[in-house]
């Protein structure tokens, strides 16, 4: 099971690396430390998304509706900042509108026993109509610097993004692997009436589930604010997708019950080398979607069948 | 026979709510209630009717069966349908061409689905983005125009008030589907396969291949919407499937079907797709923001699913 998960996580690596030359041989610009850094840049709300992304989908859930989660919770950060709050109070604000609406997602589908991916879907309608009519059709534009010194003022060297989401990561691994909740969590990942029968509180795994999620993506509406100061109406809505593509590419299993969070970053670094780098080889960012859902039914595809075996599959008469 | 009871109740709630909607309508803005709104409302709803008498059917035949991919099959089908005939098809071929890139698209999520044992959901997921996508980006996100004037007439026409895409497409198919459903070998096994998938495999219902032929059919369906949306905007436009899959989720789940499969029928689903867009009628005809629509269809069917979860026994 280790071994299976190490050699997943050395072939993305390979991939990686392999996509890396490609486009390095393509484009002279690729391998510039600039573009390198914008490639970072660019992961930092795709690698919290994707985190709590890889919980849903190991507990054998979904949340389709992360994308305009992050969209609400990163227009109450940039409010917050034009109406003169502290930066750091208003970045924080971000994780909790985030996981208020993480509650929100979690109580339906905990409650209401309904299937994620409706539920999440129901929830998109709703919230992206929260977006539009905050934002009265115009965009969220002119917020002041603030939060961006703070995240752009380096600690000891480091930028403090990379600080938070490798404490993000680090938390996320600690709750997973040190506290109950990880082995509850996988559990009813597996399978929730047997959670249920050996005694775990499978709604309220459910619940808090939705809400670290909920609080990932509202963190990446905080960086979201602190890069681009502005929020326009199509913010998050390739955000779900994204994310599902990089906990999967990662290794993580969509039935529930297995995840790698190094498989997750890895798997996240990929989706946005392969965006970058077709784009810098003349490739419309609007081919974008296409190319990430392809690699997504590509690797499901391979996964499914396990190579010959597979395509044997697809070939054939069914049953 | 218990399917019948569960229905009959089903059909009378959409009827009493539509009929307080329009009484509502009534009160609030008495001159939008002419002959020519009903037209709109089921010159509107001719697409919305295609779309989710596939999603139903889809949901119907369970296996967690459900398809997010069919407003991308509708943007994708009519661009390349269009791009085909501009690249000099010919134009008598234009419905055929979106009614077979409408099943070949949904014969892949089949495909995906029955051969590659991918989850309904993350494959049709990821296939909305791949058919969206290409919509968007093969045409620059720009309106593809000139279909021939031929197939307009049809498209803009109307029979006693009745839009020709409702009277001779959208409700023939639903009395087929309906007839096919209930009075069918077919039929049947997609309701059992719906209920309990292994007893349905245990009696020798060739399960899979009945899954996959759903697919395709709700590909067809989507195909079919997506001309129906050419001959009567006249162009291809590859936004058109936009929030589709939210929308004929809601009317298949307020129709009557359980997202858990095997139960409902069709003739529930038409009902609320009339009711859902009386209601999207109605808000644009009162001037409120389009982007409500989306709002309340969501709230709608996260309150169906939680009503649904809360009053029947889960199995």
């Amino acid at each position: 099971m280790t071994r299976l998960l190490g050699g997943r996580e050395a072939t993305l690596a390979a991939a990686c690396l392999v996509a890396a030359l490609v486009f390095a041989a393509a484009s002279p610009v690729f391998l510039t430390p600039g573009n390198l850094l914008t490639v970072l840049r660019n992961s930092t709300e795709l690698l919290l998304a994707a985190l709590g992304m890889t919980l849903l989908l190991a507990m054998g859930a979904i949340d389709v509706s992360i994308g305009m989660a992050m969209g609400l919770a990163a227009i109450v950060v940039g409010q917050l900042l034009m109406a003169g709050i502290d930066p750091a109070l208003a970045g924080i604000a971000g994780p909790l509108a985030g996981a208020a609406l993480g509650l929100v997602a979690g109580a339906v589908v905990a409650f209401g026993k309904i299937p994620a991916i409706v539920a999440t879907l129901g929830l998109l309608g709703v919230y992206r109509a929260g977006i539009f009519l905050t934002l009265g059709g115009a965009w969220l534009s002119g917020i002041p610097t603030g939060l961006t010194d703070l995240v752009a003022t380096p600690v000891l060297g480091v930028p403090p993004a990379i600080v938070l989401i490798g404490l993000a990561y680090l938390a996320v691994f600690v709750l997973l692997r040190r506290t109950p909740f990880g082995p509850h969590l996988l559990a009813v990942g597996n399978s929730d009436e047997k959670a249920r029968l050996s005694g775990i509180a499978v709604t309220r795994i459910r619940l808090m589930t939705f809400v670290v999620a909920g609080a990932l993506a509202g963190l990446a509406a905080t960086f979201y604010i602190a890069t681009y100061r502005n929020v326009s109406m199509t913010i998050g809505a390739t955000l779900p997708l994204e994310a599902i593509a990089a906990a999967v590419l990662g290794g993580t299993s969509i039935l529930g019950g297995r995840c790698t969070l190094v498989g997750t970053v890895l798997g996240v670094i990929l989706i946005r080398l392969m965006q970058n780098g077709l784009l810098l080889v003349g490739v419309p960012s609007l081919w974008q979607p296409v190319v990430t859902g392809a690699m997504l039914l590509i690797v499901l595809g391979l996964e499914a069948g396990a190579g010959s075996e597979g395509l044997r599959r697809l070939v054939r008469r069914p049953a | 026979m218990t399917a019948r009871l569960r229905q009959s109740p089903t059909l009378a709630i959409l009827a009493g709510l539509w009929v307080l909607l329009v009484a509502g309508i009534a009160l609030l803005s008495p001159g939008i209630l002419t002959a020519s709104t009903l037209t709109t409302i089921l010159q509107f709803s001719s697409i919305l009717a295609l779309v989710s008498l596939g999603q139903a059917l889809v949901i119907l035949a369970g296996g967690a069966g459900i398809d997010l991919s069919v407003g991308g099959i509708v943007s994708l089908a009519s661009v390349l349908a269009m791009m085909a005939v501009s690249a000099g098809l010919p134009a008598t071929l234009l419905p055929l061409a979106c009614l077979g890139i409408g099943l070949a698209l949904g014969l892949g999520n089949g495909l995906l689905v029955t051969r590659l044992r991918i989850l309904p959901l993350i494959a049709t997921l990821a296939t909305f983005y791949v058919f969206s996508g290409s919509a968007v980006a093969l045409t620059g996100g720009a309106a593809q125009s000139g279909v021939p004037a031929a197939f307009t007439p049809w498209g803009r026409g109307a029979l006693a008030g009745i839009p020709l895409p409702f009277l001779t497409l959208a409700l023939p198919l639903f009395l087929v589907a309906g007839v096919v459903i209930s009075a069918t070998s077919w039929g049947r096994w997609l309701v059992a396969m719906g209920d309990n998938e292994r007893s349905a495999r245990l009696v020798g219902i060739p399960v899979d291949r009945a899954r996959l032929i759903v697919y395709g059919l709700s590909g067809l369906a989507s195909g079919a919407a997506a001309f129906v949306s050419l001959a009567w905007l006249g162009s291809a436009r590859p936004n058109i499937g936009q929030n589709l899959e939210l929308t004929s989720l809601t009317a298949v789940l307020l129709g009557g079907v359980s997202i858990f499969g095997g139960r409902g029928g069709v003739a529930g689903v038409l009902a609320a797709v009339l009711l859902l867009v009386t209601l999207q009628t109605a808000l644009l005809r009162l001037n409120i923001n389009t982007v409500w629509q989306v709002g309340i269809v969501g709230a709608l069917l996260v309150a169906v699913l939680v009503a649904d979860a809360l009053t029947t026994r889960r199995r």
